[in-house]
C-alpha cells in the first residue's frame, strides 16, 4: 500500500461521494454538474491506481476517460437543451 | 528523501487538496450558478498538478509526456463542459419559467 494507492482511496472516496450525490438528487440539468466532476475523479483515481499498481497500461484508461467523459457530458447537454425537444426550442425562437 | 520524491509528493497532496474543494464545493454552492465553480478546482489544478506529480515521479521519457497530456486535455475540456452546463441550466431554467410563468433569470 503506497503512497499513490491511498491518494486513489481518498480520492475515490471522498471525492466521488458527492459526486454521486449531486448527480443522483435533484434539478436534472444541475446533475450535469456531478457526472462531470465524476469524470474527472475518475480520471484522477485511474492515473494513481496506474501509477500505484506498477501497471503503466493503465493509463490509456485514464486517457480514453479523459477524452470520453466530456463528449458524454456534451451530448447530455444537447439533449436537455432541447437539441431534440420542440418545446425548448420554441421558447428559444420565442425569447430571440 | 531525495528532493525529487519531496516535489511529487507536494504536488500530489495539492492535487489531491484541490480535488476535495472542488468536491465540497460541490456539496456546499447553494444555487445551480454558483455550483458552476465547483467544477473549476478540479479541472484546472486538481489534475493538472496530479498529472505533474506523475511526470515527475517517471522522470523524463514518454510516460511522462503521457501523463502532461492527460492533464492538460482535462485542463482545456473542463472550461469548455462548463460553459455547455451552463447555457444547458440557463436554458431549461428558462423553459420552465415560461411552462410556470416565473422567471428566474440568471444572476447579471
Amino acid at each position: 500500500m503506497n503512497v499513490w494507492l491511498v491518494a486513489a482511496c481518498v480520492l475515490l472516496a471522498a471525492g466521488m461521494g458527492p459526486c454521486l450525490w449531486r448527480a443522483c438528487t435533484g434539478d436534472p440539468a444541475q446533475r450535469l454538474m456531478g457526472i462531470t466532476l465524476g469524470g474527472t475523479v475518475a480520471v484522477g483515481v485511474c492515473l494513481l491506481v496506474a501509477r500505484g499498481v506498477q501497471r503503466t497500461s493503465y493509463v490509456d484508461v485514464a486517457l480514453v476517460l479523459a477524452v470520453l467523459s466530456p463528449a458524454g457530458t456534451l451530448v447530455f447537454c444537447r439533449c436537455l437543451a432541447g437539441g431534440g425537444r420542440p418545446e425548448a426550442r420554441k421558447a428559444r425562437t420565442r425569447r430571440s | 528523501m531525495e528532493a525529487r520524491h519531496a516535489v511529487v509528493l507536494v504536488l500530489l497532496f495539492c492535487g489531491l487538496a484541490a480535488f476535495l474543494i472542488s468536491a465540497v464545493a460541490l456539496l456546499v454552492l447553494p444555487g445551480p450558478y454558483q455550483r458552476l465553480h465547483a467544477l473549476t478546482p478540479a479541472t484546472s489544478l486538481g489534475l493538472p498538478l496530479m498529472a505533474a506529480a506523475l511526470a515527475v515521479d517517471t522522470g523524463p521519457g514518454r510516460a511522462a509526456v503521457k501523463f502532461l497530456v492527460i492533464g492538460a486535455l482535462v485542463a482545456v475540456t473542463g472550461p469548455a463542459v462548463g460553459i455547455a452546463i451552463g447555457r444547458t441550466v440557463t436554458e431549461t431554467s428558462a423553459v420552465d419559467a415560461t411552462a410556470s410563468g416565473t422567471g428566474s433569470e440568471p444572476p447579471a
